[in-house]
């Protein structure tokens, strides 16, 4: 029985055109269709942003509720995936709100040129680093996202001590935070994803409050060989703003080896009083973008050229000291 | 040489071992296949030619050489590793490693065309200073504390002295990373399927599975044609440890790394024969292993690393309910 059904069924046997023999009956089929849909979006939890009433509750729902707060930790609404670099799209879009209240009220952004970011990646972005917490990453990023005609979600590098730091660790990787080394960039620009890169790195990280916005040495040129072996695009950012957050007066290294920190700073509220000293001072921030190094003009072989590597590397540096520079007379004081 | 004609197989007890060995008698049926273990398994199927071989002992390399001639094998495959580690370290060791390099020096006397070998993923050691993705020229770094984990990157260190001297044999190694699936079972599965399952607090890396079948797969292909290099054997996608332990609705118990390396040490040297880093580390540093080059050789895998997760979950929870 079942054979004969499955040869009527055939596809070879089956001619319908909707076009000339349209059936009275696809109008209702339709309409069903959709009552059957309303009723599946009755049934799934709204999208985020709307308002849900909310039903009066009653405590073994909030008793449950409260647990299920608890055994997360601020991680309530989390997507079943993740990209392959451990990005969760609703984690970001739920930040994004405490990022837009930092980027309008608190920190106060200011951006400049940001024609100068490509509208389509691949697209290396590079940044002065300051403060040891990555706030600088997360407001590039967030810049670039409110932003860019496309909205496009950057990733920023962070340092390995960083990424594998307790409790840091979980938020970072979900917000777009990648560990800086050269296997990454390498595949986030072949598909074709924004990274905002520091090369300065922990130097950049562990500056005190006396050297603030001078730029340090950039690694070994590797932020240059990988945009010239990828074909990618410079484009220079000068962050004003962040090394206020924490001004560090002086760094104390015994505690720190203890707790696995690379160094532990003493600003005039951390330690002094405890974890409350760590909440971000509200500087006002400048974010300039430089017009992009241009890199097509250069030969393929280019990346194995050691001295034009670390010409162009220094040339970079200085584009992005200028950048700050400028940004920091853009501002009329710190608190601006 | 495309398609070998009779195939060892070496250690048919392990899990890969006998899954191997029953996919190839139902798929080609024309092949010969050769068992070596120290004990014949549970249920071998009688067509199998089994050889009772103790891969420790001195004189087995001679003893394997003299069967691979005899039954004129064309390829072997090298399966017969703990699927778990087990307390006893020495023994541990002498199969892994010396058990190993008796095998090869027996490949080498009978002049066996093909060898392919079991590795994991987990030789390359969770470190925070990985990349997301280690491909198979990252150093194989292993964990200090993972006995097992330490005789296997002793294990490929010999294979790959090995391969430079016999330049004309077609060496594979597949590592896998961990394998998840119905039937599949080992300390990591075990692990799983605690009733609370142990976090360490603050961390939460990105984890990824393959599913038994498509590693089975990986296999079968690898002894049936020839795919000499190494290649990683992992399913697609990756996810957060918490959110896979959600997905099993797990109760997860976060607990600080200091306080849970202090906890677990006994039970973790009675189960491992290791201190509880061996493992825990491996739910702490980013291990994740980038699959491209083994999906190119043996085919795009079946299961993701989310259906693969879900598969073994499914077929415990079944289990249990029957």
């Amino acid at each position: 029985m079942v054979d004969e059904r499955d040869s009527n069924l055939a596809p070879g046997d089956v001619e319908t055109d909707p076009a000339t023999d349209f059936d009275p009956g696809v109008g209702d089929l339709r309409e069903a269709l959709d009552s059957l849909r309303r009723e599946i979006r009755a049934r799934f939890p709204a999208p985020l942003g709307e308002d849900v009433p909310r039903q009066p509750a009653e405590w073994p729902a909030l008793f449950n509720e409260l647990r299920r707060r608890l055994s997360t930790i601020g991680m309530i609404e989390r997507s079943g995936e993740v990209d392959e670099f451990g990005m969760d799209e609703i984690v970001l879009r739920r930040t994004r709100a405490v990022l837009d209240l930092a980027y309008e009220h608190y920190w106060r952004v200011e951006v400049h040129g940001l024609e100068h970011v490509p509208d389509a990646g691949p697209c290396l972005l590079v940044a002065n680093r300051s403060g040891l917490l990555p706030y600088d990453g997360l407001m590039v990023c967030h810049a670039i996202h409110r932003n860019h005609p496309r909205h496009v979600s950057p990733r920023f590098f962070a340092a390995d001590w960083l990424i594998t730091l307790p409790f840091v660790q979980p938020y970072l990787a979900r917000l777009g935070g990648v560990r800086a080394c050269r296997e990454n960039a390498e595949r986030l620009l072949a598909s074709k994803h924004f990274v905002v890169v520091f090369p300065e790195g922990i130097k950049g990280a562990a500056k005190v409050f006396r050297e603030r916005y001078r730029l340090k040495r950039f690694g070994r040129g590797g932020v240059v060989r990988v945009a010239l072996e990828n074909r990618v695009p410079i484009v220079p950012v000068g962050v004003v703003g962040a090394e206020e957050v924490h001004p560090v007066l002086f760094k104390w290294g015994m505690p720190a080896r203890a707790l696995g920190l690379p160094f532990l700073p003493v600003t005039p509220t951390f330690p002094l009083f405890g974890p409350l000293g760590l909440m971000p001072l509200p500087s006002k921030w400048v974010i300039r973008f430089g017009p992009s190094i241009p890199i097509d003009h250069l030969q393929p072989d280019a990346a194995t050229d050691e001295l034009l590597i670390s010409r162009l590397t220094e040339d970079l540096r200085s584009k992005i000291q200028t950048l700050v520079d400028t940004g920091l007379a853009d501002r009329e004081s710190v608190w601006g | 040489m495309s398609a070998p004609g009779v195939i060892a197989v070496t250690g048919p007890g392990s899990f890969i071992g006998r899954r191997l060995v029953d996919r190839l008698l139902e798929r080609s049926p024309k092949l010969r296949v050769l068992a070596l273990d120290q004990r014949r398994p549970f249920r071998l199927d009688s067509r199998v030619r089994f050889h009772r071989v103790d891969f420790t002992e001195p004189t087995a390399d001679g003893h394997c050489a003299e069967i691979l001639v005899r039954e004129r094998a064309e390829a072997v495959v090298h399966t017969a590793f703990r699927t778990s580690p087990t307390p006893d370290l020495e023994m541990d060791h002498e199969l892994e490693t010396i058990g190993s390099l008796h095998i090869m020096n027996a490949c080498a006397a009978a002049k066996v065309k093909r060898l392919v070998v079991a590795s994991s993923t987990m030789l390359y050691g969770p470190r925070p200073d990985n990349p997301n993705f280690l491909t198979e020229a990252n150093p194989l770094r292993g964990h200090p504390d993972a006995h097992s984990v330490e005789d296997r990157v002793e294990m490929e260190g010999l294979l790959s002295d090995w391969r430079q001297r016999h330049p004309d044999s077609e060496v594979t190694v597949l590592r896998p990373c961990w394998i998840m699936g119905p039937t599949y079972w080992d300390h990591v599965t075990r692990f799983f399927s605690l009733p609370v399952v142990p976090m360490l607090l603050g961390y939460d890396p990105l984890m990824q599975f393959v599913h038994e079948e498509d590693c089975l797969h990986a296999f079968e292909r690898a002894t049936l044609s020839p795919h000499p290099g190494v290649f990683n054997v992992v399913a697609r996608g990756v996810l957060p440890l918490s959110t896979i332990l959600r997905l099993a609705g797990k109760r997860i118990l976060p607990l600080p790394a200091s306080l849970l390396y202090r906890m677990a040490y006994y039970p973790s040297q009675g189960q491992t024969g290791d201190p509880p880093a061996g493992f825990y580390d491996y739910l702490r540093y980013l291990w994740v292993a980038d699959g491209e080059r083994g999906w190119e050789a043996f085919g795009e895998p079946a299961y993701t690393t989310k259906e693969a997760w879900i598969s073994f979950v499914s077929a415990r929870r079944m289990r249990r309910y029957r």
